[in-house]
This record gives C-alpha cells, structure tokens and sequence, in this order.
C-alpha cells in the first residue's frame, strides 16, 4: 500500500497513483497529495493502475478531495480501474461525479 | 623458390640448372610437356621456363595446361625459344606465356627475368592467401548473422499486431534495425507502444533491442506506467549500452477507452497529433534526453498527458525520415512531412515513406527508417472466461481479540488466503470489499461504539479517523470472529462475522445520496454480495458470495 505523486510536464496535471490496497489507511497521505494543487493544476488523475483493492472509504475520500478541490481544477479522472474497481464506482454512480476512463 | 625446365635437350637443361643453382634457387627438370604437368602436380613450383618445340607434347600445347593447373595464384611461364618470328612469339603469349628467353642464355638477363616474375608470383601468393582469409571470415560473419538475425526475429515474434489501431513501417538501412518499434496490450486493456532509435544503425545498434523489448513486454504485461517502464529501460541500457550509445524513444500508453494518452518522449523528433484531414491539432516536444544516458537518480519521470477522440490520430517517426537526404542535398526535414501528413485524408504510413522515397530519388538509404500512426479508438481488453472453481468445500474461522485488533489489518491476510484457491482469484477485489465493510462495521460501530453521522460534520471524516484510533488505542476488551465457509456444488462462500458489541442496526435508507462521504458500504455489500442478512441483536452479518453469476465480474 503506497500513494505516489507526480505532475506531468506542463505541470498542468497532477497524477495521484496508489498500489495495492486504497482504503482509510491512506486518509492523510491522500489528503496530502491534492493539498498541493495550485492555480497551475487543471486536471487531477487518480490511476488506479496499481490498486488491487479499495472499500467505501476510499470512495468517501474522493468525494472529500472533489469537494475541497471544487471548481479550482476542471476535471477529475478516475483512470486505469481493473473491472471489479469500475464496477464498485459504478454502483456508487461515482461516474456522475468525476471521469471515469 | 623452386623453378621447373622443362626441355627437350639436356644440354640446355644441364646449363640452366648451373646457372640457377648458382643463385640459390631449386631446379626440376623435364624433357617434354608431359612430365612438366606430372613435375608440377609432384613439386610446388614457382616459374616454369618452357621450351617449344618438344615431342610428346610441346610448349603450346603445355602453356594452357600449366595455367589451368595453377589455378588463382600466377605461376610465370617463360619460353625459352631460339625462333625470332612475331608469329612465334605472338603465338607464345596467346596460350598464355608471361616472357621469352632466348638462346643462347644470357646470365644477367635470366637472372632479372626471374627475380622479377618471382617478385610477382609472391604478391599473387599473398593476395590470394588474403582473399581465402576474407572469404572465410566473410562465411563466418554471414553464418553469425544468420544465428542473430534468428535469435532477433523469435524475441521480437511475441509481437501482436493491432490493426485497427496502430499503422506502422520499418525498413532498416542494412540487415539489422537500430529503430525498434514495440507494441503490446496490458491486462486492463491499456495500448502501449515504444519507438525507439538506438545510436547508428546496423547489428551493433540493434542488439539493444534485445533486453529492451524484453523489459517492454514485462512490464506492459503488469499494466505499469508509461514513466516506470522509461525508467526501467533507461536503467537496463545505461548499465548494458557503451558510453557512446543511447536510444531516443517515446514510449506511449492509449488507455482502453481510447479517450487519453499518456507519453514519454526522450531524444525523438516531434510528435504529431493529427485529425482524420492530417491538420496538426498539437505537436508535442521531446523533454528528456534518450534512454540510457541518464543515471537511475538523475532520469526524470515527466510525461505528458492529453485526452483524445476517435478521429484524432498520433504520428510519430525516427529521425530517418526528416533526414532523407535528396540527390540535390536537401533534407526532407520537417514541413515536408507535416505538408504529406495532410496530402490525403487518413493518411498511412505507406503513403508517406513512398513520398520519403520518391524524394530520395529512390537512392541507397541512409539510415532506418521508422514511422507508425497510432488510431486513438477504443480498445476492449480480452476476457478469458475459461474458469475453473475448487472442488473442495472448506471452513476456516479467525477470532480477533481486542490486541489483535490494534496490531493487525486481518482482511488482506484473509483475502490473500482465499485467493489461492483455485477461481478465488479473479473475485479478491469484490471479496476485500465485503469482509472490509462488514469488519469495519464491526469494529468501528460494533465494538468501538463509533456514529457515522460524525462524517457530516465539517472535516468529520477526518475526526473519525481520528476518534477511531484514540478508541482503538484505549480498547481492552474485545473480540471480533470472521468465519468462511465454502461449497463447491453451488460455488458460494459464505461469511459470517460476529462481534461482541451489542449489536448496531443499518438503516433502512442505505443507499446514501451521492453527495454524503459515507454510508455507501452497505449499498455495495448488497449489490455485491448475493445476500447479506443480519441477526436481531445486530451484532452478526452473514455474507453470500457467489463465484458464479456474478454480475460483477467480467
């Protein structure tokens, strides 16, 4: 379990990438990767590439990050889920809230 | 230095090997052509002096043979001859004579004619021993590339292709490419693909591409990002390649819905992202230096990352091809290739490296030549449904106390068991979410006596993080127990976990707005689970969970 943090060239995404397990163990690492966004984020991207599992509260704390982030980034993507991640956002109609890609 | 007489009448035979014996050089004799051709079948002989008129077989006759039998290596024929006709000599040169000795001998001249032939059959001596060196290294580097070029071919044969999507050309300027280009799908569907141009071209740049792809597959067979697999490779060449050699390369991921791109470019020529009329949308610059220079703490991960549509498409290609050189000394260079890229609708790459061609004049290549245009659509991941299921029911039961529950986070532990039975696998994720909600549930509402509705506070769902470890730290008393329970004939597993609290009950709106950070869990334990009943007291959930059927596994 481990949350790592990069920004693309232009600075203009930040990538949030979290191996292995996404759950409420992560609550202040999390937490601490989009308080950086500043006015040069546009775009926030959770790759899910790595993660094996997550639980409702990691849903709980994408909504926490799309609620304090709000309308200082224009969107926020969900990306590289494995099926059974996509299905769980799906169910929790997280697809209304952010992009899920 | 070995000299063959060949004549007719031992007095001159006699007289001429005096003569020669006298400058150190070993003398044959024969008396007609006949015994000349068995003396040099015998003896190795380096000049032959050739009377013509002999019986048996004469000068004429033998001149030709001599020749034939010396095969590569020029073997001097000198004829002695006492005729002073032009016809005569004519003749002696025509059956492939080298020079005349006239009687009666003189000394000195005999003596400067078969220095000089002599000097003359060394160098054809040598020349001919370089040639049989030349050949057969020539076989041998023949033989080794065939051994490589088989080697190359079965590790870059795991290729698929994709040709919906990707549309590419490679022609290298000699036997083995320098230019590498790497495709491949990734468990989740991704499409990944490198391009890459090792430093110069031919086997020595080639060999790179060896470990290189090998670390490509590996790592896109993991679903790995684009900036890891940059990193690795940069890390693998800068250990393997010569200070010298590097490789510019982009690698590029699609993502399964085809709607966006990440990229890693180092050292390559621009790349181009086009619409279906070839008009550049963006052009996206290398940042980074090529692979296999940069030390592991020095490589920088920077990507870009843009988002797509189905009709955009991305071009990218070896240096090669901007600079194909004209007969005029021009280079193709770059607005020329932009200029062919929106020459026709959907352009391929077979289009644009006959226009390269048609440029060069159709001239020996340069260097290699690589492009490849990537289609941005949506690329859906293969499912393999071919699924077997344990035969074997099975129990197991984990009981927690209070110590345990501090120390210890049971659920992936229980997850990583289950998933080695056999289908359990493909289900983990699902199977994490039910025992992670229900023993969660337990602990935070069953044992510590935590309320969600502290979440709806402002900041409430970190204080009920917070509260949860500080009741955590101070519980004493306590016992959680999950047990499961498997049957083979239906498939299901059933959970079951009881905790000693005194029960808490789910209300009955569980499905919670979209805009609340948690009561979400209860939601999917039922969507998820195939039944999930409590008991009265509330302090026990009994999950089913179903191998098969499952809607949620595809």
């Amino acid at each position: 379990m481990s949350l790592s943090k990069s920004a693309s060239a232009d600075g203009k995404t930040l990538t949030i990438q979290i191996k292995g397990k996404f759950d409420f163990n992560l609550v202040q690492s999390f937490r601490q990767a989009y308080a950086e966004v500043d006015g040069q984020t546009d775009k926030v991207i959770i790759d899910l590439r790595e993660t094996d599992y997550m639980d409702s509260s990691a849903l709980g704390m994408l909504l926490n990050m799309k609620k304090t982030l709000g309308e200082s980034v224009s969107s926020i993507t969900i990306s590289n889920c494995r099926p059974q991640l996509k299905k769980i956002l799906q169910i929790s109609r997280f697809d209304k809230k952010f992009d899920i890609d | 230095m070995r000299i063959l007489v060949v004549d007719d009448q031992p007095l001159n035979c006699t007289l001429l090997k005096a003569m020669l014996e006298q400058q150190n050089y070993l003398v044959e004799l024969a008396s007609n052509g006949k015994q000349a051709l068995e003396k040099l079948n015998d003896h190795s002989i380096d000049i032959v002096l050739l009377d013509v008129i002999m019986p048996v077989m004469d000068g004429f006759e033998t001149a030709p043979l001599i020749k034939q039998q010396a095969g590569d290596v020029y073997l001097p024929i000198i004829f002695i001859t006492a005729l002073e006709d032009h016809q005569s000599f004519e003749k002696c040169l025509e059956v492939g004579g080298d020079d005349f000795i006239h009687k009666p001998f003189d000394k000195i001249i005999l003596s400067a004619k078969i220095k000089a032939h002599a000097r003359t059959r060394r160098f054809s001596q040598e020349a001919n021993r370089q040639k049989k060196e030349l050949e057969y290294h020539y076989n041998q580097t023949e033989r080794e590339h065939e051994i490589v070029e088989h080697i190359f071919r079965n590790a870059l044969s795991q290729q698929k292709n994709f040709p919906k999507i990707c549309d590419f050309h490679l022609s290298p300027a000699s036997m083995f490419n320098g230019d590498m280009f790497l495709m491949a799908q990734s468990p989740l569907g991704g499409f990944y693909c490198l391009l890459g141009d090792f430093t110069g071209h031919g086997l020595a740049a080639a060999v790179g591409a060896l470990p290189a792809s090998r670390i490509f597959y590996a790592m896109v067979a993991k679903g790995m990002a684009v900036s890891d697999i940059a990193y690795e490779l940069n890390s693998a060449l800068a250990e393997l390649l010569p200070g010298h050699m590097f490789c510019a390369a982009a690698i590029i991921e699609l993502s399964e819905s085809g709607r966006s791109v990440s990229a890693w470019l180092g050292g390559i020529p621009d790349i181009y992202l086009i619409d279906k009329s070839g008009a550049i949308i963006k052009t996206l610059e290398s940042q980074h230096m090529a692979l296999g220079i940069l030390e592991a703490d020095e490589f920088e991960r920077n990507i870009v990352h843009f988002e797509v549509n189905d009709t955009n498409r991305i071009v990218m290609a070896t240096d090669g091809i901007v600079e194909t050189g004209s007969k005029q000394g021009e280079m193709f260079g770059e607005e020329r290739l932009k200029a062919t890229l929106a020459s026709r609708t959907d352009i391929g790459t077979e289009d644009i490296i006959s226009q390269v061609q048609q440029f060069s004049g159709h001239s020996e290549q340069q260097d290699d030549l690589s492009i490849a245009i990537i289609n941005c659509v949506a690329n859906p991941r293969i499912i393999n449904s071919d699924v077997s299921y344990s035969q074997l029911p099975f129990d197991f039961h984990v009981a927690l106390n209070a110590e345990q529950m501090k120390r210890n986070d049971p659920i992936l532990e229980l997850v990583n068991m289950l998933s080695t039975v056999e289908g359990v696998d493909n289900h983990r994720s699902n199977i994490f979410l039910l025992l992670s909600e229900a023993y969660n549930n337990a602990l935070d509402h069953g044992v510590l006596g935590l309320d969600s509705e502290i979440k709806n506070q402002e900041d409430g769902f970190f204080i009920f993080y917070q509260m949860r470890e500080e009741a955590l730290a101070k519980l004493q008393e306590a016992q959680i127990e999950i047990s499961a329970n498997y049957e083979p004939q239906r498939q299901h597993i059933r959970f079951t976990i009881t905790d000693s609290g005194t029960g808490f009950h789910v209300k009955e709106d569980s499905m919670a707005s979209l805009c609340q950070e948690h009561g979400r869990g209860v939601g999917l334990l039922n969507d998820i689970a195939h039944s999930v009943s409590y008991n009265e007291a509330g302090n026990c959930v009994e999950l089913i969970y179903s191998l098969n059927n499952n809607p949620y596994i595809s």
